[in-house]
């Protein structure tokens, strides 16, 4: 069939133009004064994202289920919805190029990764679309199965962004806006500007330093307009619990699906499975970042190592369960 | 005395438990101890304990099969411990509700007008425009979604108070699940039946109840019919039963469905959910005989999941001599071997063949239907709470903005600050700024 030779193509082209944005995003980052990398790499994650649709498009066609059967369908579903979360991020409304940068220099990468393993690592015979198990032909599965794997692409995305931010503001004390109260710190005035010495600025005035702090005087015909700009990491900071701000509803409704789903089809929405337990940890500790975040004294480096952590915890939620071998998020007795 | 604990409780014990570091301490800590129960095997027997857990070497120089055992890690979800911790969690939840968050909400849908161009330094985006008027900033403030105030020179706007509601709806339905959960442990109960195609049965092997729950004895339940659908390649598509709900004492039928895997059967507040399956029973004639009934007995290889099922028939009447009849599924085909372990033929249901001298007919294989049986009190409450969390996080993600204005002189101050997207708020402010039109401004300058 044209779709299976389509679908072998698709793959191996998702994982080479994003090897490609991979690579226009790290050298836009190291030689920030080379022109149109930056919208490079953007389009390219546009591109990676409309191949791996079509690629799952096809397999739907072809299988004629939702395409979330086994781990290669579920690893592109996820690289795809890292892709679209990128998307999301940088077009938070951030005028700041650099943060797009500094977002695409690790989304790009954990997408590769991702998709790499997929078409390299994973054995042919775990490529193949399977049919569905009579546990999953519900279509409840595409409602919790999809709902969970995009709420992991933001909280992935937003996690990355914490330790961007962490990895811009690594040699200063930060006291960061973003929090629930609505307080402003006074001591932005004070910070320090921001200094990129190390594999950053490769004495390119014109790269990052120009935007950190900056006050921007906006060409109107008229009158003063200086309003003091959001600094690098302090819009990392910001995109990163957007982020998470965003994938938490949606891991909120992921699991209530699921916890539904489970209860429709085997009479309990909760089980202490360990997929479910740990969905419940990566959700608790999530909760727990939100709530640093309206912690007095707390903004800053901690939510954002909180933030980095939850990274740990999400893979380890995704694949680690599964990896163990322990209840392969696999309910009744059939499977 | 009374007065002197409510004064204790709201002093010294309500602040602690309504302290966000607090509550942030107990997640981390709900979650850690969640993991303990997905590293260490629950609900195992105590032999598998004292084997992977022995006294030496100790893991981790602590974790012998006796401490793990007293601290309950065998089944850390129902200990006392994580169960007080829940609670905790819960008292936490609604202290912080009434304590902080309906305060703030309160103060959050106060608002007042800046009346001193000072007070503009202090918001997070601020600036001064030059010959721009009020009048012209509320209609594209308007226009960007804002709710606006103003008067005397003086404009206040907001959007997204909705998120500010939102961690409260949140809280409250988790109160709500919680709840919930409790009253579904207390006055629920779930149960397991094996039964062959064919047969009726009440509610008897009850594996939890709680001190609250009613199993129903008016009605019983009779399977007509249990089958199993296969793909073409042999694989199992769907496991089908035909249930009817009888009328004990008019032997009535109150309700018929086919259930299957993720469509149960509900009746009377219990639900039948399709679990598992067994093979029963051979049916067969042989010779002229009536039909005959044989059990089959479940066949497992040791350490797999392989499973076959097999009977043995005597094919003389003193027992001296016969075959064995294996099935490796609901299928229907039915393998035969002799005493010396061949295979000597294979029949269809339906089918014939010739063993020892006597004709063989298989009528059919009957299956048995594992149900689970189920009935949760407590899920119309869990249900809202998770239909109010949903909407509660939704909510919680928008940003709650607040524009300040105010004309002093020639100069207009403007200002204002967001709770959350303080980066998407910075860009809106700017564009908000860019679209007030600028032609008081030709006419101030007089060109």
């Amino acid at each position: 069939m044209k779709l299976v030779a389509l679908q072998s193509l698709l793959d191996n082209a998702s994982f080479a133009i994003l090897l490609v944005t991979m690579l226009m995003y790290w050298i836009s980052a190291a030689f920030p004064s080379i022109p149109y990398l930056a919208q490079g790499g953007t389009a390219g994650m546009a591109i990676a994202n409309l191949s791996i649709f079509v690629l799952l498009s096809a397999r739907w066609i072809d299988a004629g289920y939702f395409p979330l059967s086994n781990l290669y369908e579920s690893l592109f579903f996820l690289a795809w919805g890292i892709t679209a979360m990128h998307l999301v991020a940088e077009n938070m409304g951030s005028k700041n190029i650099n943060s797009k940068i500094l977002i695409g220099v690790f989304t790009s990468a954990i997408a590769m990764a991702i998709t790499a393993f997929a078409t390299m690592t994973l054995p042919e015979n775990m490529q193949g679309a399977e049919p569905l198990v009579p546990a999953l032909k519900s279509n409840w599965l595409m409602m919790h199965v999809s709902v969970m794997l995009l709420s992991y692409s933001a909280l992935m995305v937003g996690s990355l962004l914490a330790i961007a931010f962490l990895f811009v503001s690594r040699n200063q004390e930060i006291t960061l806006k973003g929090n629930s109260l609505g307080n402003v710190s006074n001591l932005r005035q004070n910070q320090v500007s921001l200094n990129f010495d190390s594999g950053f600025n490769t004495g390119n005035e014109s790269s990052f330093e120009s935007s950190n702090g900056a006050v921007t005087t906006l060409s109107l015909p008229s009158g003063i307009l200086a309003i003091e700009r959001l600094t690098l990491s302090e819009t990392l900071d910001n995109l990163s619990y957007r982020m998470i701000g965003l994938g938490f509803p949606l891991l909120t409704i992921g699991i209530i699906a699921g916890g539904v789903w489970a209860n429709e089809a085997w009479g309990s929405y909760w089980s202490w499975d360990p997929k479910e337990t740990w969905s419940l940890i990566t959700w608790l500790v999530f909760a727990a970042y939100l709530h640093t975040r309206i912690t007095k004294g707390w903004q800053g480096k901690r939510p954002a190592m909180l933030a980095s952590g939850g990274l740990v915890v999400i893979w380890t939620c995704y694949l680690g369960v599964n990896l163990l071998g322990k209840g392969l998020h696999s309910y009744g007795w059939f499977l | 005395m009374a007065n002197y604990y409510s004064k204790f409780l709201r002093r010294e014990l309500f602040p602690i438990l309504g302290n966000l570091k607090f509550a942030i301490a107990l997640l981390l800590i709900i979650a850690a101890c969640s993991v303990s129960g997905t590293v260490i095997e629950q609900g195992e027997t105590l032999d598998f304990y004292q084997q992977n857990y022995p006294e030496h070497p100790a893991l981790f120089g602590f974790l012998t099969f006796k401490v793990l055992l007293f601290l309950g890690l065998n089944h850390v979800y129902s200990t006392w411990w994580f169960l007080a911790l829940l609670i905790l969690f819960g008292t936490s939840l609604t202290i912080c509700t009434f304590n902080r968050q309906l305060p703030m909400l309160k103060v959050a849908k106060r608002w007042h007008y800046y009346t001193k161009p000072q007070s503009f330094s202090k918001l997070a985006l601020s600036t001064e425009l030059i010959g721009r008027s009020l009048e012209e900033i509320a209609p594209v403030l308007t226009k960007f979604g804002y709710q606006v105030y103003q008067e005397n020179g003086q404009l206040y706007a907001r959007k997204g108070l909705i998120g500010r509601v939102g961690p409260i709806f949140v809280h409250a339905s988790m109160l709500l699940i919680l709840i919930g959960a409790i009253l579904g442990s207390l006055t629920g109960f779930i149960g397991q039946e094996m039964i062959p195609s064919g047969q009726a049965f009440q509610i008897k092997n009850v594996t939890e109840a709680g001190i609250w729950s009613h199993i129903p004895k008016d009605w019983a339940v009779k399977v007509n019919r249990f089958w199993i659908e296969y793909t073409p390649s042999g694989a199992i598509d769907q496991f089908y039963s035909d249930l009817s709900v009888i009328d004990n004492k008019s032997g009535k039928e109150l309700d018929r469905q086919t259930i299957h895997v993720n469509k149960p059967l509900r009746y009377d507040g219990v639900t039948f959910y399709q679990a598992n399956w067994d093979i029963a029973a051979v049916r067969f004639t042989l010779n002229a005989s009536p039909v005959l009934q044989l059990p089959m007995t479940v066949l497992q290889a040791k350490g797999t999941n392989n499973k076959v099922w097999g009977s043995w028939l005597p094919t003389k009447p003193d027992l001296s001599a016969g075959v064995t009849l294996i099935t490796p599924d609901l299928q229907g085909t039915l393998l035969i071997y002799d005493e010396k372990g061949d295979l000597v033929s294979t029949v269809r249901a339906g089918g014939s063949t010739e063993v020892n001298g006597i004709t063989l007919t298989i009528k059919e294989l009957v299956g048995s239907t594992g149900l689970q049986i189920k009935s949760d009190p407590g899920i119309p409450l869990v249900y809202t709470g998770f239909g109010l969390l949903m909407m509660g996080v939704v909510m919680s993600y928008v940003s709650h903005s607040q524009i300040w204005a105010l004309q002093a002189g020639s100069s207009l101050y403007i200002g204002g600050k967001t709770n959350r997207a303080q980066v998407g708020f910075e860009s809106e402010l700017l564009q908000i700024l860019e679209s007030v039109p600028t032609k008081i401004l030709e006419k101030s300058y007089g060109v």
